[in-house]
C-alpha cells in the first residue's frame, strides 16, 4: 500500500522526477536529515585517478561499471569537495563547524593560520631540542590534527531519558560519527569560550590541539568527566531500549 | 659527405647534436666545459637551490635560482627594520636567512658596479604586481651595498608614515609642517644600528640649535645629531632632517657612497590618511619626513645611487590591480622622478620555482605527504601562479 501511495505520488508530479516526495517512516523515528534527491541517485566520482586510468588497464567488472554509471543519474558533486591531493575531509568537516553564518573565507583562513601556527611552534621545538628528541617531535600539523581529535573522541556517551517524569543521563554506546562530531564539538566550544577576548583563535585552536595531541588540556579532560559520569551512572544503563 | 660524416662521427663521441657542433666551431672548448657544468649539476641535485657564494658582489647569472645565505651578524646591522614580516617569521622558523638570486636584482647589481659617481644620482624602481618579491629584491641591493661599505639609508616602507599615526606635533622648524616623534625615533634607531662606523667619520658642517639649552656645532660628528634626535623625541622628525641634507651635501665630496632605498615610494605623492585637529585632511608635502624625503629622492646629488619600489600593499586610495610605475605614482609622482630606470619584477619562471620548492623541501617545511609528489608539486604551481608571495603563503600551511 505504502509503495502504491509513492508510485501514484510520483505520477501525477511528472516534472520533478527523482524527486524525494513524503515517504512513510517507522513510529519513534522522526526524519531529521533528508535529501532530495531519490535513491536511484549515484554519488559522484571525485577521483582523478579513476578517469585518468587508460582504457587497456581496466578489468571486465571496471569496464562494466563505467557502462553502468553512463546510464545512471549522478548528484552534483559540492562545491566543498574538491579533485585536490590536498583536500582532506576531516579538515573540511572542522572548517565547517567552525564557520559562523555562511562566512566560510574566514573559516578557511583560521584554519590554514592555525595549520601553519601548529608548524611553526613545532618547528620551534625541534630546533631547540636535542638530536635524540628531535626523532620525537612530530611537525606534521595534518598528523597532529587527526591525532588530537582522535584522543578526545569519547568511547562512550550520556542521553537524557524521559522516564517517570524525571530526566536521566543514562550512558549509551556512541557511533563513530557521533564520536568525531562531539570531539570537534568540544574543541571548538572549547576555544571559543575559555579564551582571552584579544587572544585570536588560530592561537588558541593550535594551543589546544598540541595539547590535545600529548593527551592533556581542558578537552580531553572533558572527555575523562563523560567517561566517569557514564560509569557512576551505570545502574540507569537498563533504562535505554535500544 | 666526408664533413657530415666526420661530425657526426664527432658528436656522437661528444654527445651533441650535428647542429649545434657546426655552428658553434670555434667555441668547443667553451660548449664542452659548459656541458660539464650541466652533467654536474644533474648529478648533484642538492646544489640546485642553494650556492655558498654568500657575497652578493659575486653573483652572477650562474647564481640565478638559487638562494645564499645571509649572515645572523648581517641581519641585525643591516635588515633591524627592511624586510617583509612574513619573510623575519620564516627565518625564526628555520634559523637561517637565505634569499633567492634572481634576474631583476642581477640586473640592479651590475649597475651599481658600473655607477660613475661623477654623475647625478640615477633612480632606479622595482615595479611588478603584488607578492613578486620587490621587497626583497631591494633587500638584496642593500646587502650588496653594505657589503660594498657604502652609507645605506633605508625607508622600509613609507607608506607607514602617512596613515596611521597618532601623535603629530606641530613643527619646530616650521610652523606649516607637522613631525611624526615615534616613527622618526624608531627610523632613527635603526639608522644608527646600520650605519655605526659612518656615524664618527661624517662631520656636521653647521650649527644646529635644538632649543634654548642645546645645540650641536659646526664639525661635531653626525652621530651627535642622531642621539640627540633619539633622546628628545620632539626635535625626532628635525633630527632625521638634519641628517639627510648633511649626506646629500656630502655625498658628492667621496669619502663614502650614500644609497637611499625607499619602498612604497609612491606613498610619497599621494594622499594621506591623517587630518588635522579640524578633520581637514593632511597633504604629503606638509609632513616634514615627506617633505625632506622628497628632495633626498631628487637627482641633484653625485656620489650614490636611488633604489626605490612602488607598492599597492600598503598604499591609500590606489585600486587593487594598479602595480605600473605610472598608475601607482600619479602624475606628480612621475614627474618628480622623470628620468628613471624601471626592473619589472615577475613571477617566478619555472626553475626558480623548482629551486623555490626544493629550498622549501630540504628545510621540511613542507609537510603534507602529498606535498612531496609530481601530482603535489603541479597543484602548488597550478594555485600560486608561480607566485612567490601566494607559493609561501600556500607552503605555509602545507
Amino acid at each position: 500500500m505504502a509503495a502504491s501511495a509513492v508510485t501514484t505520488v510520483r505520477g501525477w508530479s511528472g516534472l520533478l522526477l527523482g524527486v524525494r516526495s513524503v515517504v512513510l517512516r517507522l513510529p519513534g523515528l522522526t526524519q531529521v536529515r533528508w535529501s532530495r534527491y531519490g535513491p536511484e541517485y549515484q554519488d559522484p566520482q571525485i577521483d582523478k585517478g579513476y578517469y585518468r586510468k587508460p582504457l587497456a588497464a581496466l578489468t571486465e567488472e571496471e569496464k562494466y561499471e563505467r557502462e553502468l554509471r553512463k546510464t545512471q543519474v549522478i548528484k552534483a558533486a559540492p562545491a566543498t569537495r574538491t579533485s585536490s591531493v590536498f583536500e582532506d575531509p576531516v579538515i573540511s568537516k572542522f572548517t565547517n563547524m567552525m564557520m559562523k553564518g555562511g562566512n566560510k573565507i574566514l573559516a578557511r583562513s583560521l584554519m590554514t593560520q592555525t595549520l601553519e601556527a601548529v608548524k611553526r611552534k613545532q618547528f620551534e621545538k625541534y630546533h631547540a631540542a636535542s638530536p635524540e628528541e628531535q626523532a620525537t617531535i612530530e611537525r606534521n600539523p595534518y598528523t597532529i590534527f587527526h591525532q588530537a581529535l582522535k584522543n578526545c573522541e569519547p568511547v562512550i556517551g550520556l542521553v537524557s531519558i524521559l522516564k517517570g517524569g524525571h530526566f536521566y543521563q543514562v550512558p549509551v554506546p556512541l557511533a563513530d560519527r557521533r564520536r568525531r562530531f562531539l570531539a570537534m564539538k568540544w574543541m571548538i566550544t572549547e576555544c571559543r569560550e575559555k579564551k582571552h577576548r584579544r587572544m585570536l583563535m588560530p592561537e588558541k585552536l593550535s594551543q589546544e590541539l598540541l595539547e590535545a595531541f600529548h593527551n592533556r588540556g581542558p578537552v580531553i579532560k572533558r572527555k575523562h568527566d563523560t567517561h566517569k559520569m557514564a560509569e557512576a551512572n551505570r545502574a540507569l544503563a537498563h533504562y535505554r531500549w535500544w | 659527405i666526408m664533413l657530415k660524416g666526420m661530425t657526426r662521427l664527432i658528436s656522437s663521441v661528444h654527445k651533441l647534436d650535428p647542429g649545434r657542433f657546426l655552428h658553434i666551431g670555434t667555441q668547443a672548448p667553451q660548449c664542452l666545459a659548459a656541458h660539464l657544468d650541466n652533467q654536474v649539476a644533474t648529478e648533484s641535485p642538492r646544489a640546485i637551490s642553494r650556492t655558498s657564494e654568500n657575497d652578493p658582489a659575486k653573483h652572477g647569472e650562474q647564481h640565478e635560482g638559487q638562494h645564499y645565505n645571509i649572515s645572523f651578524q648581517d641581519l641585525k646591522t643591516v635588515f633591524s627594520h627592511g624586510l617583509p614580516p612574513r619573510f623575519v617569521m620564516q627565518v625564526k622558523t628555520f634559523n637561517e636567512a637565505c634569499l633567492m638570486v634572481r634576474r631583476p636584482a642581477l640586473e640592479l647589481l651590475h649597475y651599481l658596479k658600473n655607477t660613475n659617481f661623477a654623475h647625478p644620482a640615477v633612480r632606479y624602481v622595482f615595479y611588478g604586481e603584488k607578492g613578486t618579491g620587490k621587497t626583497l629584491s631591494l633587500c638584496h641591493s642593500i646587502h650588496f651595498c653594505a657589503k660594498q661599505d657604502w652609507l645605506i639609508l633605508h625607508i622600509p616602507d613609507a607608506h607607514l608614515w602617512v596613515k596611521n599615526c597618532r601623535d603629530l606635533l606641530q613643527s619646530t622648524y616650521n610652523k606649516q609642517r607637522f613631525d611624526q616623534p615615534l616613527e622618526a625615533s624608531t627610523w632613527l634607531k635603526n639608522f644608527k644600528t646600520a650605519n655605526e662606523h659612518f656615524l664618527s667619520q661624517i662631520k656636521v658642517q653647521e650649527k644646529y640649535v635644538w632649543n634654548k639649552r642645546e645645540s650641536t656645532e659646526k664639525g661635531s660628528p653626525l652621530g651627535e645629531v642622531v642621539e640627540q634626535g633619539i633622546m628628545r623625541v620632539r626635535n625626532a622628525t628635525d633630527a632625521v632632517g638634519i641628517v639627510l641634507k648633511e649626506l646629500k651635501r656630502q655625498s658628492s665630496s667621496g669619502i663614502f657612497r650614500l644609497l637611499v632605498a625607499v619602498d612604497g615610494v609612491n606613498a610619497l605623492w599621494g594622499r594621506t590618511t591623517l587630518k588635522r585637529e579640524d578633520k581637514s585632511p593632511i597633504a604629503p608635502e606638509e609632513l616634514a619626513f615627506i617633505y625632506n624625503l622628497r628632495k633626498m629622492v631628487k637627482n641633484d646629488w653625485q656620489g650614490g645611487a636611488i633604489v626605490l619600489t612602488v607598492s599597492q600593499t600598503g598604499s591609500l586610495f590606489k585600486p587593487r590591480k594598479a602595480y605600473l610605475p605610472q598608475e601607482l605614482l600619479g602624475k606628480e609622482g612621475f614627474d618628480a622622478l622623470d628620468p628613471f630606470i624601471p626592473i619589472l619584477v615577475s613571477n617566478y619562471n619555472p626553475k626558480e620555482f623548482e629551486s623555490c620548492i626544493h629550498y622549501y623541501l630540504e628545510n621540511n617545511w613542507l609537510q603534507h605527504e602529498k606535498a612531496h609528489t609530481e601530482e603535489g608539486k603541479k597543484e602548488l604551481l597550478f594555485l600560486s601562479n608561480r607566485n612567490p608571495g601566494q607559493l609561501e603563503r600556500l607552503c605555509a600551511y602545507l
